[in-house]
C-alpha cells in the first residue's frame, strides 16, 4: 500500500498529486550512479596506477641514453698534438703539440680561443703521462728530459653585473671574453671557465728519448708527492718519486726526486713500448708492448723492483696498442691490433704466475672493434671507457656490464692517428686527429652502469675472484663500481619466505582444521576473532622482539631450539598415545576443553623438557658446542641424524604397514580400546626407535661417503638469521592464514558433513576424505596469501635479519631482503638517481611478485567460492 | 572394557564389521571394537596441538610485552654489589641471565669454582646492573657473574636521580648549593627547592619554544614574502622594494623583541644556576649538578609501597604528556602519540569515503560479471601489495610528484627547500589509505549485505529512487558496520611503520603538525610516531640496552591503542549481526 491510496480514506480529501518524478530526484540518482561507478573503477586505476607509475620510474633504467650532438671541424693550429685535455661543460678544449705549441679551442664552434707557445728549446715532445684528473701532465722529450705541466681549467662564478661587457657570442650558450668562456646560468650569474697552461723545468731522467710516461699525485696538502714511470728508447723503464717539502718558517720548497730504474724489459729487437701506467698506490707499474706481452713490476719495495709477471694479453702475434686503467685503478684495460678489447685484474688465484703472488686475470672480454684498438680514454667519474679503432669507429662502453652505449663513426679519415677524451662528466666524447681535425660527440646517459644483465646477470667486479651476483649499491668515492644486482636481494627475499612458510604453513592450516572440525562452536568465536587481532599487530613490535629478546635468546639456548623442534611434536604424540589407552567414558567425557588444555600442557612439558635436557642433548651430539660445530667442528652425522628423522619415520611406519599393516590391524580389532591403545603406543615407541636407529645409519653412512650438510642449509651462526626472522615472521603470516584457510573450511556445505557422520564416518574420517579436499583450493589459496605477505613483510625483517645481502641457503646466516633494502636506502637515495631507480626497480618485482601470488590466488578463491556454492 | 558401554558411543570410534555380531539379552548388538586409525586421535592432536602453539605464542608474546611494559617504571631498589676483585658498583638489578664461562675466564677462577660451572655444563649466572652514571662511566650497564660477587647489600640511604641529560645516576646527594651558598643535605630543603628549580626551567623552556618560536615565525614569514615579492615583481619594482622595506622593518623589530627574549632567559638561567646539588657516586667520585636538572628522585632503598606507587604513577604521567630526552631514552612520548592519532585521523577522513564509494558499487551498482570479478581481483592485490611499495610509491608519486608540483605553485619562495615536496603528514597519511581501503571496502560490503533485501525492496516499492534507498535505507543501517571497518582500518595503519619511514615520519620532529601559528595545521610538516619510535629507540639509539624500557613502555601504548581499536570493531561487529539476524520481516 502506498500514501495516495491512504490519504483519501483518511482525511477525505483528495490530493493532488504530481505524477512525475522530481528531476533532482532522477538527476541525484544518476550523478550518483556515475559517482559510484568512477569510484567503484578507482580500484582498478590505484593498481594500474601504481604498476604504472613504478615501471615509468624505472623505464630510464634500460635505456642506454641518446647522443644529443655531434660537431666536425677543423683546428689546424692544434695539429700533431700529443694532449688533449677538455673542461667539464664542454666549453674548451686545449691540445698540446709536438713542437710545444698549446692551442685551447672552443668545442662547440671551433674557433680558437688562446694560443701558446711551451718554451722546449730545440727538442721535440715524444711522450705525454696524465694524471688521473687529466689535470697535471709530465711531457717526455726527444732528448731524455720530462718536464712537469698544467693543462687545466679553473671555473669561477661570475655575478652578472661584474661580467665584462665586450663578450662575443660563440654560440647559444657560450660567450667569449679575453681567453674566457662566459656562460650564464640559471641564477642569472655567469659560469666562467677560464684555461691553465703551465709547463716547469725540466728533469734529466734518460739519455735516450722517452716513449711512454705515466704521471699520478698524491699526499697531503702540506706534503704533495708525485710520481712518474718513464720508458726510454732503449727498453729501460724507471719509476721516479718527487716529495715535495714545504719549511714552514721559511715557506721554501724543497723538492726530492728519487728514480728508480726497473729490471730491464730485455725486449726483442724492433720491438716498440705501446704504453706505459703506474698506480696511484705506487706499488705497481706496467708497461705493454707492440709484440703483445704486458709486464707488471710489483715496485712496492722502492729500492728493489721486481718484474712480477710477463703475460700475453692477446692470442699470439697481437700487440697491444693501447692499454689504460679502468677509473679507480684496479681494472687493466688492453686494446689489442685486432680489435678486441679485454679487462684484467689483479687476484691472486692458488697457483699464481706473478711471483708476488699475484697474477693478472682476464676477467672481461669486451666486444671487439674491427681494427687495432689506437686510442682509449677512462671516464673520470664511472667505469665508461671510450675506444677508438683504426676502422674509424668509436665505441662508448661500460665496462661492468659489459655494455656498448654508443657507437659513433669519425668523419675525419679513419687512418690518421687521433686521440680520443671522454669529457670528465662522461657526456661526450672529443677526438682530435694528426691534422688538426676534431670530432665532437655529445650525449646523454644518465645510468650506464645499469642494464638487464647487472640486475639479473652473473657479473666479474672488479677486485673478486670470480663473477658472482652482488649487491653493493653505494660508496662514499666515485672510484667505486657500484654492484645493482637484485639477484641476492631476491634470494634473500625467497629465503626468509621460505623459512616463514616453513613454520607458518602448518601450524595455520591445522589450526585451521581443529578450529573448524574438532572445537566447539563457543571456543570458535572467541578463537577467531583473538587471531584476526593477531592480524592486525604492528609487525614493527615482532621485530623488535625477535631482534632484541628472541635472537640473543635463541643464540644462547641453540641446542634447545633444536631439540624444541623434536619434542614438541614428540610430547604430543606421547599426549596422544596415551590418551589412546584411556577408557571409553574417560575419553569420551574429557573430549572437548579439557583434551586441548592438555595439549598446551603436553607443548609447555616439552618445551621445559627441551629447556632442561638441552645442554645435554648439545654435550651428546655437538660435543657441547653447537656454534663450534657450524664452524666446522666434528663431522655432519647429528645433523643428518635429526634432519632425516622426520623422514626415517615415515619410511619405517609405511614400510611395516606395507608388510605387516593388515596383521597388527586384525589384531587390534579384536582388542578393547585399551588394549588397542596400549599395542598402538608400543608399535608408536617401536617405530620412533626403529626411525633414530635407520636415520643414524643413514646419517653416518652419508658422512662416510663423504657429504656434510654444513656449507649448505647450515652454515656457521650468526646471532641475526633466518631461523629467528622465519619464526617470527611466521607469527606475522599464521594469522591471515589462519583466517582466510579456516573461512574456507568452514564454507564447506554442513550437509556433506552430514550426510558423511550419518554414514557413519568418525569427524576425523569426515575432515579428511570430506572437508579437505572441499575446501582444498580455498586453503590452498590461503597458503598463497600467506606467502605474498612473507614476501613483502619489511620491518621484522629489516630489525632482525641482520641484512647483509649474501646469497646462501643456510638457516642461521642472515640475509637481506628486496623490501628491507628499499627501506634501508630509499630514504638516502637521490632522487632520480641510479641508486633510486633501481630501488624503485626493487619495489616493482615486489609489486610483481605479490601481484601474481594475489591474483592467482584470488581466481583460485573465486573459482572455490562458485564451486562450494553448487555443492 | 565390556562391550555394551562401548556400544553406546557414538561417532567417536570407528565401526568394526571384523568381529561377529553377539546377542546380548536377545538384543542383536554389533561389536564396536577399536579401530584407532579411524579416530586418528595422533593427528588430533597434532591439529590441537597446532592451535594450542598459537594461541601460547599469541600469550606469550602479549605476555612479555605487559609484563616489561607494566614493570618498567615501577621503582627498584638499588644494590651495592663487592666484587671479588674488591671493586664496588652500585646499581639496579635489570635483568638476570645464564651465559657460557669463556676460556680466559675459566683460568682466572679457582678450583671450586671452577667444579661448579663444570657441574652445569659450563654455564654460569650473571646479573645485569644498571650502574647509570653514563657521564662518569662511558656506559649504562655492567654485568656481574655470580662468582665474581662477593656480597650483595641494598643499604638505606642509596638516591636515584633522573636527569634532564645524562640520563639516570646512582649514589647519594653529598651538599646542596641554595641561592650561591653551599649547605648540608637535607631532603625536605632538596624537594622544596628541586621543585622551584623545576618551574624556573619549565619557564625557560615556555619562553624558548613559545616567544622565541613564534618570533622566529614571523621573521621567516617575512623574509618569505620579501621573496615572494621578488618573484613575482622583479627585483627593481618599486612595490618589491616596499614590500622589502616593510618586512626588513619587521624583522629588525621581531630581532629586538628577540634580544628581550634572550635577556630573559639568561636572567632565569644566572638564577638558576645558583641552586645546585652536588652528587656522589658508589666510590666517591662527585658531579655538580643544577637542581633544575634533575626530573626525580628518590631515596631508592628507603620508599615505602605508596610511594613507589607514586613514583610509578608519575613516571606514567611524564611518559604519555612530555616530549622524549636523552636521543628518545628518556622522557616522554607525546609528539609521538600526536603524529600517530593525527596520521591515522587524516587517513580516516581520505579513505573513507572511497571505501565507501567502491564497496557500494561493487553491492549495489555493479553488474556481477567479469568486471567485478575485476575489480575485485585489484581490490585483493591492494590488500595484498607490501606496505613497503606504497611507501615507495607515495614519495616517488605523491612527494616527488604532486609535492614537487604544488611547491612550484603555491611555495615558490620557499624553493629550493621543499614544502610538499618531501615527505609529510599529507602524503603519509594519504598513502596509508590506499594501503588500508581494503580493509574498509571488505567491511562496508559485509556491512551492506547485511542489511536485509526486504528493506530495500520495501523503499523501492514505495516509489524512492535506487539512490535514495541507498541514502536513507541501506547506508544509515549499514553505518555501524562501516564505522567497523573504518577502525580496522586505523588499527592497521596505526601500527604500519615501513612506509612510513619513506614518506614523512622523523625521530625527533622539530613542531607539531598543529600549533598556534596559521595556518594551524600543517599538512606538510614530518611527524613522530610510536611504531618509528620503537624502531628508533631499539636500533638507533646510542646504547639499546639503556632504550629497552622505553621500548618495551611504547610498545604496550602502541599495542594497547589497536587491541582496543580492534576490540571495539569486533564489539561493534558482533552487536551489528545479533540486529539483524532476528530483523527479515
Amino acid at each position: 500500500m502506498t500514501d495516495a491510496n491512504v490519504q483519501p480514506q483518511n482525511r477525505g480529501l483528495p490530493v493532488k498529486r504530481s505524477k512525475s518524478t522530481r528531476w533532482t530526484v532522477i538527476y541525484g540518482d544518476r550523478i550518483a550512479k556515475w559517482i559510484i561507478t568512477v569510484g567503484g573503477l578507482m580500484v582498478i586505476v590505484a593498481v594500474l596506477g601504481i604498476m604504472v607509475f613504478l615501471f615509468r620510474v624505472v623505464a630510464p633504467l634500460m635505456s642506454p641514453g641518446e647522443e644529443t650532438g655531434q660537431v666536425n671541424y677543423a683546428v689546424p693550429e692544434a695539429a700533431d698534438a700529443v694532449w688533449l685535455n677538455a673542461d667539464e661543460f664542454q666549453s674548451l678544449a686545449t691540445a698540446v703539440s709536438r713542437d710545444g705549441s698549446v692551442t685551447t679551442f672552443h668545442v662547440a664552434t671551433g674557433e680558437v680561443i688562446v694560443t701558446d707557445q711551451f718554451d722546449i728549446g730545440e727538442t721535440i715532445v715524444t711522450a705525454v703521462g696524465g694524471t688521473l684528473d687529466r689535470r697535471n701532465i709530465a711531457v717526455g722529450f726527444a732528448d731524455g728530459t720530462v718536464r712537469f705541466g698544467q693543462i687545466a681549467f679553473d671555473n669561477r662564478s661570475v655575478p652578472a653585473s661584474a661580467a665584462p661587457g665586450d663578450m662575443r657570442q660563440l654560440n647559444a650558450r657560450d660567450m667569449v671574453s679575453g681567453g674566457q668562456i662566459y656562460s650564464q646560468v640559471q641564477t642569472g650569474d655567469f659560469r666562467t671557465i677560464i684555461p691553465i697552461n703551465e709547463l716547469g723545468e725540466s728533469e734529466q731522467i734518460s739519455e735516450a728519448r722517452i716513449v711512454a710516461l705515466d704521471y699520478r699525485t698524491g699526499g697531503t696538502a702540506e706534503r704533495p708527492t708525485s710520481a712518474f714511470i718513464s720508458v726510454d728508447a732503449d727498453g729501460i723503464a724507471r719509476v721516479s718519486r718527487s716529495v715535495i717539502r714545504r719549511n714552514l718558517m721559511t715557506n721554501e720548497e724543497t723538492v726530492t726526486t728519487t728514480t728508480t730504474e726497473m729490471p730491464p724489459l730485455n725486449l726483442d729487437e724492433g720491438v716498440e713500448v705501446t704504453g706505459a701506467l703506474l698506480a696511484s698506490g705506487g706499488d705497481r707499474a706496467f708497461v705493454s708492448t707492440d709484440d703483445g706481452f704486458i709486464y707488471r713490476f710489483d715496485i712496492r719495495n722502492e729500492n728493489n723492483p721486481v718484474l712480477a709477471e710477463r703475460f700475453r694479453a692477446f692470442d699470439d702475434g697481437i700487440g697491444i696498442s693501447s692499454m689504460n686503467f679502468l677509473n679507480g685503478e684496479l681494472a687493466l684495460v688492453a686494446g689489442g691490433e685486432d680489435g678486441s678489447v679485454d679487462v684484467f685484474f689483479r687476484l691472486q688465484p692458488a697457483n699464481a704466475r706473478g711471483s708476488d703472488r699475484f697474477e693478472m686475470v682476464r676477467a672481461r672480454s669486451h666486444a671487439p672493434q674491427g681494427d687495432a684498438i689506437i686510442g682509449m680514454s677512462e671516464a673520470i667519474r664511472d667505469k665508461t671507457l671510450t675506444t677508438l679503432s683504426a676502422d674509424g669507429s668509436v665505441w662508448v662502453r661500460y665496462s661492468t656490464s659489459d655494455e656498448i652505449l654508443f657507437q659513433f663513426e669519425r668523419t675525419s679519415p679513419a687512418d690518421v692517428d687521433a686521440i680520443p677524451m671522454l669529457f670528465p662528466r662522461s657526456d661526450g666524447v672529443l677526438m682530435l686527429d694528426t691534422f688538426g681535425n676534431v670530432d665532437a660527440w655529445q650525449y646523454r646517459s644518465p645510468h650506464p652502469e645499469v642494464s638487464l644483465s647487472v640486475i639479473f646477470g652473473r657479473l666479474w667486479y672488479e677486485g673478486y675472484s670470480e663473477p658472482g651476483f652482488t649487491w653493493q649499491s653505494t660508496s662514499g668515492t666515485d672510484l667505486f663500481e657500484p654492484k645493482y644486482s637484485l639477484v641476492p636481494l631476491i634470494a634473500g627475499t625467497l629465503k626468509a619466505a621460505f623459512y616463514a612458510m616453513l613454520f607458518a604453513t602448518p601450524i595455520a592450516i591445522m589450526a585451521a582444521i581443529y578450529t573448524s572440525e574438532f572445537v566447539h562452536k563457543g571456543v570458535r568465536a572467541t578463537v577467531k576473532p583473538v587471531m584476526e587481532l593477531m592480524e592486525s599487530l604492528p609487525t614493527v613490535v615482532l621485530g623488535f622482539l625477535a631482534a632484541l629478546v628472541l635472537a640473543p635468546l635463541v643464540e644462547e639456548w641453540i641446542a634447545a631450539v633444536l631439540l624444541g623442534f623434536i619434542a614438541v611434536p614428540m610430547g604430543l604424540m606421547i599426549g596422544a598415545f596415551a590418551w589412546q589407552m584411556l577408557p571409553q567414558q574417560l575419553a569420551l567425557r574429557y573430549d572437548g576443553m579439557p583434551k586441548f588444555l592438555l595439549m598446551g600442557a603436553a607443548i609447555i612439558l616439552s618445551c621445559l623438557f627441551a629447556y632442561t635436557v638441552g645442554p645435554i642433548f648439545e654435550l651428546v651430539l655437538f660435543n657441547g658446542d653447537f656454534k663450534g660445530w657450524t664452524n666446522g667442528q666434528g663431522t655432519g652425522t647429528p645433523f643428518m641424524f635429526l634432519l632425516q628423522l622426520p623422514l626415517a619415520y615415515l619410511i619405517v611406519s609405511w614400510g611395516f604397514h606395507k608388510v605387516f599393516g593388515h596383521v597388527l590391524r586384525d589384531r587390534m580389532r579384536n582388542l578393547d580400546r585399551a588394549a588397542a591403545g596400549r599395542l598402538d603406543a608400543i608399535r608408536w615407541v617401536a617405530f620412533f626407535i626403529g626411525a633414530l636407529v635407520l636415520s643414524y645409519v643413514v646419517a653416518a653412512l652419508l658422512t662416510a661417503l663423504g657429504y656434510d650438510p654444513r656449507g649448505n642449509v647450515v652454515d656457521s651462526y650468526q646471532q641475526r638469521n633466518a631461523l629467528v626472522v622465519g619464526f617470527v615472521m611466521a607469527f606475522a603470516v599464521i594469522p591471515a592464514m589462519y583466517t582466510l584457510a579456516e573461512d574456507a573450511l568452514n564454507a564447506v556445505p554442513g550437509h556433506l558433513r552430514a550426510g558423511s557422520l550419518a554414514s557413519g564416518a568418525t569427524p576425523w574420517q569426515t575432515a579428511k576424505w570430506v572437508v579437505l579436499p572441499t575446501a582444498a583450493s580455498g586453503v590452498f589459496s590461503a597458503v598463497m596469501m600467506g606467502m605474498g605477505r612473507a614476501v613483502g613483510e619489511t620491518m621484522i625483517v629489516v630489525m632482525a635479519a641482520g641484512n647483509t645481502p649474501i646469497m646462501e641457503w643456510n638457516i642461521f646466516s642472515g640475509l637481506r631482503t628486496l623490501s628491507a633494502n628499499i627501506a634501508i636506502e630509499l630514504p638516502e637515495a637521490v632522487k632520480d638517481g641510479t641508486n633510486y631507480r633501481v630501488l624503485f626497480l626493487a619495489a616493482l618485482t615486489l609489486f610483481i611478485m605479490t601481484f601474481v601470488i594475489n591474483t592467482g590466488a584470488e581466481l583460485i578463491r573465486q573459482r572455490y567460492r562458485k564451486r562450494s556454492a553448487n555443492l | 572394557m565390556a562391550n555394551p558401554e562401548d556400544s553406546i558411543s557414538t561417532a567417536a570410534i570407528g565401526v568394526s564389521t571384523g568381529k561377529p555380531a553377539t546377542r546380548t539379552g536377545g538384543k542383536r548388538v554389533r561389536s564396536f571394537t577399536a579401530d584407532l586409525s579411524a579416530v586418528g586421535e595422533p593427528a588430533l592432536w597434532g591439529f590441537g596441538g597446532a592451535l594450542a602453539i598459537g594461541i601460547i605464542l599469541i600469550a606469550g608474546f602479549l605476555a612479555i610485552i605487559a609484563w616489561n611494559g607494566f614493570t618498567t617504571f615501577w621503582p627498584k631498589p638499588i644494590e651495592q654489589v663487592e666484587l671479588v676483585d674488591g671493586t664496588v658498583i652500585a646499581g639496579e638489578p635489570t635483568r638476570y641471565n645464564t651465559f657460557t664461562v669463556g676460556e680466559s675466564v675459566l683460568a682466572r677462577l679457582n678450583d671450586a669454582q671452577r667444579q661448579e660451572i663444570e657441574d652445569n655444563f659450563g654455564f654460569a649466572n650473571r646479573t645485569l646492573y644498571k650502574t647509570a652514571n653514563f657521564d662518569l662511566y662511558g656506559d649504562d650497564f655492567t654485568w656481574a657473574a655470580d662468582f665474581d660477587i662477593a656480597n650483595v647489600e641494598r643499604p638505606s640511604g642509596y638516591y636515584l636521580f633522573e636527569r634532564q641529560q645524562w640520563g639516570t645516576f646512582v649514589g647519594f646527594p653529598a651538599s646542596l648549593v641554595i641561592g650561591g651558598e653551599e649547605t648540608a643535605y637535607d631532603q625536605g630543603l632538596m624537594q622544596r627547592e628541586q621543585r622551584a628549580a623545576r618551574s624556573r626551567f619549565a619557564d625557560i623552556r615556555r619562553l624558548e619554544r613559545r616567544d622565541i618560536g613564534r618570533i622566529n615565525h614571523n621573521q621567516e614569514r617575512a623574509r618569505l614574502d620579501s621573496r615572494k615579492a621578488l618573484l613575482q615583481y622583479g627585483e627593481n619594482d618599486p612595490r618589491y622594494l616596499a614590500r622589502v622595506e616593510v618586512n626588513n622593518a619587521r624583522i629588525a623589530e621581531l630581532q629586538n623583541e628577540f634580544v628581550e627574549v634572550q635577556q630573559r632567559i639568561s636572567d632565569i638561567r644566572a638564577i638558576d644556576s645558583q641552586y645546585r646539588v652536588i652528587l656522589e657516586e658508589v666510590n666517591g667520585r662527585t658531579v655538580d649538578t643544577n637542581l633544575s636538572q634533575i626530573v626525580r628522585f628518590y631515596a631508592a632503598n628507603d620508599v615505602n609501597w605508596f610511594q613507589q606507587a607514586g613514583i610509578y604513577l608519575s613516571r606514567w604521567g611524564e611518559f604519555l604528556t612530555t616530549e622524549p630526552r636523552e636521543a628518545n631514552t628518556q622522557g616522554g612520548v607525546l609528539p609521538a602519540i600526536f603524529g600517530t592519532v593525527a596520521m591515522t585521523m587524516l587517513m580516516v577522513v581520505f579513505v573513507a569515503p572511497f571505501g565507501v564509494i567502491t564497496a557500494l558499487y561493487l553491492r549495489e551498482y555493479a553488474k556481477q560479471g567479469k568486471l567485478v570479478s575485476i575489480v575485485r581481483i585489484s581490490v585483493n592485490n591492494l590488500a595484498g601489495v607490501p606496505s613497503i611499495v606504497y611507501g615507495v610509491f607515495g614519495l616517488g608519486f605523491f612527494a616527488y610528484t604532486m609535492g614537487t608540483t604544488i611547491d612550484q605553485l603555491f611555495y615558490a619562495e620557499r624553493l629550493p627547500s621543499p614544502t610538499f615536496g618531501t615527505g609529510g603528514l599529507l602524503w603519509a597519511s594519504l598513502t596509508l589509505a590506499l594501503l588500508t581501503v581494503p580493509v574498509v571496502i571488505v567491511a562496508t560490503e559485509e556491512a551492506l549485505s547485511a542489511v536485509p533485501r526486504s528493506m530495500r525492496e520495501g523503499s523501492l516499492a514505495c516509489g524512492a529512487s535506487k539512490w535514495q534507498t541507498i541514502r536513507y535505507v541501506v547506508l544509515p543501517k549499514a553505518l555501524p558496520g562501516i564505522m567497523t571497518g573504518m577502525i580496522l582500518a586505523m588499527a592497521r595503519g596505526a601500527g604500519e611503520v615501513a612506509p612510513l619511514m619513506l614518506v614523512g615520519v622523523v625521530k625527533l620532529a622539530p613542531a607539531l603538525p598543529i600549533d598556534g601559528f596559521a595556518p594551524f595545521i600543517h599538512l606538510e610538516r614530518s611527524f613522530m610516531h610510536l611504531g618509528f619510535h620503537i624502531f628508533d629507540v631499539g636500533f638507533q639509539s646510542r646504547n639499546s640496552e639503556a632504550g629497552k624500557p622505553m621500548v618495551f613502555v611504547t610498545t604496550l601504548l602502541l599495542l594497547g591503542l589497536i587491541v582496543l581499536m580492534n576490540a571495539t570493531a569486533i564489539y561493534v561487529r558482533n552487536r551489528l549481526k545479533k540486529k539483524y539476524a532476528g530483523s527479515q520481516f
